[in-house]
């Protein structure tokens, strides 16, 4: 692989793009020749026009753009203050149509997979235990795992409405699946006030492209919702739930009510009576069908839970029992997300569907299996141990760039409670070009797409990419100083 | 149909803001007249539209004001009072982002450009030297919020409820206003001071020529149909925007007759006959009469269930119950 200096560009020299160094690992921009790869050519023509100085105001343009309309974050352990504004940076990133198709499948693939395995786990079957697929053990053993979810239907089977699959691309440029969330999966809201934001800033780099557009999201989940509502959806009053302002996603929550043009509510907007959860309005209690919490389950319901808990309402793992309402996504789901169940998922796609994962997981090791953990452990200083009951990138133990003390600690850790980590092989992140004061330079990133499961399975085209804004970082968590994208999935009939 | 809770942050989204254009105004006002009066002249004065403020006992937790700094960065930029501007827009702010999925987002923009002018402002202590363009600047913004409220925002219960919440505020604003005015231990009678303190300076000339006696400028404030600053004005458009409100929001027909009554007495001449015999007392009955209405507005949209009570139906008692039995 070669450095690109510029010249292979079209002809077109770019001082920004002086010195890009795309030799070390995947870059998605220039191939293993320095050749600018097919979907870019014009997008990196566009850039090679603009100077660091132009570059720098556009982007100036866009975070005014987000600090104007308070599209912001939340970081709890900073000193400065609560809110940060959204950091995106402007080269966007682009997904060819015959690529986005394939991981399209492939996510949708995983997704049934991983809602089959939820099904089949609190229906109180558990074929998939009792056949040993995954071991009984590690799945109720789960903090994830939620013995109060047993037995509650879910309409469609669809336990995980809202999923974000974090994918990656190593060196051979394959998508890989780093992460299953099944939660509360967030990022959704950013990935359409890029776009937005884009169209303003930048809509002359629109002109050459046609991509694939983001603002109906709003209308799938209402539509996702809707069929999840207790006896079909005609009329479903749906609300989103939030922890209220101070939440790190708060702009995301209001986003997504206001988007589907339904409530925001707290908890103290919500009171269960007689096994029916209703909303307090100032003309009385209104019926609720339909909840997408974007709370965590331990905080759902204080009797049955945190009793401490003061974002949730009482009373309702009752009402979710009774039938009466439906809460997105389920209960318990967890369970599937567990970092230590990861392994086992590719399993799951050929357990429960019959059919070869369409995208491959990273390479993992399970600790649990002493075999793997010699192994393991004695390779350490080259992978990456991730400690199953974390998210947030926090609590990650990168191999090559730990000191040997770390890696003893570490040792120790997995050694004393080998459940509670994960090693995997290390992918070098693929890389694209990113504002680096005067040039672009590459920088690891990810992609979190987002899938919509009822009656039936959506993915919605695109999703968050998050951007490492150090050089050589690998951790792309915006917590943790990441940015983002605009991800775009360009139309069949695109260039 | 509102959540109680949206409704509640819409009603003092609109107080806030009322009272962040209210508190520009009086500081405007102040900083320019207090340069030219005698230490005590000034400490009176700096009172007096305290007490207007309805900010007396957080000037007693503040402290005594004795210099023109101070009376700036207590109106101003004290945190700790509820009512200066930073605290006012703040608070409009909070409210409106608790609600920002269901208000027109240039109406959400507006206020949130405001409160992020205000961290180039300096230390609370520091009275900025551009002050009367930063007041201008903040009523500015908040006519360009009114702007949004009135031209951007479906005419739905949240619409309402902050034209309410803003009607109320002015309302108060005003009536204290004429009280305090009424209470000057100088005794000076002063009406072109409650002129220029509502904005209505231009209003009354052309209506009533330019040498405005003080129980005409009273009966002004008080009466007049077509200032949008009168306490009449105001009951209007909060009876208006109350009997807006759906019908099923039974707990509201209370705060309704209130308003409607008040604004009656105005309108057909109770309250003019006792402004004649006896103006103090009057306006110190009708400040209470709008004080106990901003309350049954408030009791009549908060949740009828309290959330401790809902927690006990449900959670064994907590400590204080525990010590109770």
């Amino acid at each position: 692989m070669a450095a690109v200096n510029g010249n292979g560009l079209s002809g077109s020299p770019s001082m920004l793009l002086d010195g890009y160094d795309a030799s070390r690992v995947y870059d998605e921009v220039f191939d293993a020749n320095g050749a600018v790869r097919g979907a870019y050519s014009r997008i990196v023509e566009r850039f090679s026009e603009l100077d660091a100085a132009e570059l720098q105001r556009l982007g100036e343009l866009v975070a005014g753009e987000f600090r104007r309309q308070g599209i912001t974050f939340t970081v709890y352990s900073e000193d400065e203050g609560t809110e940060r504004i959204w950091p995106m940076d402007l080269f966007p990133r682009l997904i060819a149509a015959a690529e986005w198709e394939e991981l399209a499948r492939g996510l949708a693939q995983r997704v049934a997979a991983l809602n089959c395995f939820l099904a089949d786990l609190y229906s109180g079957e558990a074929a998939v235990l009792a056949d040993g697929v995954v071991p009984g053990w590690l799945a109720v053993s789960s903090r994830g795992f939620e013995r109060n979810a047993m037995g509650i239907t879910v309409p469609h089977g669809a336990h995980c409405n809202i999923a974000g699959i974090d994918v990656v691309r190593g060196a051979s440029g394959r998508y890989q699946v780093l992460e299953d969330n099944l939660r509360n999966p967030s990022g959704i809201s950013y990935v359409i006030e890029n776009r937005a934001a884009m169209a303003k800033v930048c809509s002359w780099l629109f002109d050459d492209h046609t991509v694939q557009p983001t603002e109906q999201y709003g209308r799938m989940l209402r539509s996702t919702l809707e069929s999840m509502a207790p006896g079909g959806s005609d009329q479903a009053r749906i609300v989103v739930l939030t922890p209220g302002i101070f939440n790190s996603a708060y702009f995301e929550h209001a986003f997504l009510a206001r988007s589907m043009g339904v409530e925001l509510v707290e908890g103290r907007d919500l009171v269960v009576e007689d096994h029916t959860v209703y909303s307090r309005t100032i003309e009385g209690l209104v019926k609720v069908d339909v909840i997408y919490r974007r709370i965590d389950d331990d905080f759902l319901d204080p009797v049955a839970f945190r009793p401490d808990s003061s974002l949730g309402v009482p009373g309702l793992l009752g009402a979710l029992r009774a039938g009466t309402v439906t809460v997105c996504n389920a209960l318990g789901n967890g369970v599937a997300d567990d970092k230590a169940v990861y392994p086992y998922v590719p399993d799951l796609i050929r357990y429960y569907l019959g059919a070869e994962p369409i995208i491959d997981n990273v390479t993992t090791y399970t600790m649990w299996d002493a075999e793997q953990r010699v192994e393991a452990l004695g390779r350490l200083h080259e992978l990456v141990a991730k400690p199953v009951g974390e998210s947030g990138g926090y609590g990650v133990l990168i191999g090559p760039h730990a000191s040997e003390q770390e890696l003893q600690a570490a040792r120790a850790a997995i050694t004393a409670e080998p459940r509670e980590w994960i090693v995997q092989e290390l992918v070098q992140l693929s890389t694209l070009p990113a504002l680096a004061e005067d040039r672009l330079e590459p920088r690891h990133l990810d992609l979190r797409p987002f899938v919509l499961t009822a009656e039936r399975t959506e993915v919605f085209p695109g999703g968050l990419t998050r951007v490492a804004m150090r050089r050589g970082s690998l951790i792309v968590n915006s917590s943790q100083g990441g940015g983002s994208k605009d991800t775009w999935v360009l139309a069949p009939d695109s260039s | 149909m509102i959540l109680a809770r949206h409704a509640e942050a819409l009603l003092w989204a609109g107080r806030y803001l009322e009272r962040a254009e209210n508190t520009s105004r009086c500081l405007n006002y102040a900083a320019n007249s207090i340069t030219h009066l005698r230490a005590e002249e000034a400490r009176v004065e700096s009172e007096l539209l305290v007490r207007t403020l309805g900010l007396t006992e957080e000037l007693q937790a503040a402290g005594p004001l004795e210099s023109r700094p101070q009376l700036i960065a207590f109106l101003l930029s004290d945190s700790d009072n509820p009512g200066s501007v930073v605290s006012s827009v703040s608070a409009v702010r909070e409210n409106l982002r608790s609600v920002r999925d269901r208000i027109p987002i240039e109406l959400w923009e507006e206020a949130n450009g405001l409160y992020l002018r205000f961290p180039f402002l300096g230390h609370a202590n520091d009275a900025p030297k551009e002050l009367h363009e930063v007041l201008l600047m903040v009523r500015r913004a908040c006519l360009a919020v009114s702007g949004v409220l009135n031209e951007g925002m479906r005419r739905d219960e949240g619409h309402a409820l902050m034209v309410v919440g803003r009607m109320l505020e002015r309302s108060i604003f005003t009536v204290n206003l004429l009280e305090a005015s009424y209470s000057d231990p100088r005794g000076a009678l002063d009406a072109s001071r409650m002129l220029r303190l509502t904005s209505s300076t231009q209003a009354y000339h052309r209506q009533h020529g330019n040498a405005p006696d003080f129980e005409g400028v009273v009966r002004y404030l008080l009466h007049a149909a077509d200032l949008p600053r009168s306490v009449r004005s105001c009951l209007s458009h909060a009876e208006e925007s109350l009997n807006s409100l759906a019908s099923g929001a039974s707990a509201l027909d209370r705060p309704r007759q209130r308003t409607a009554l008040v604004r009656s007495r105005l309108e057909f001449g109770d309250i003019s006959d006792g402004l004649s015999s006896a103006p103090v007392q009057t306006l110190s009955e009708l400040a209470l009469e709008l004080a106990v209405l901003a309350g049954e507005v408030q009791a009549g949209i908060v949740p009828p269930l309290a959330l401790a009570e809902i927690h006990s139906q449900y959670l064994r008692p907590g400590p204080a119950d525990g010590a109770a039995s």
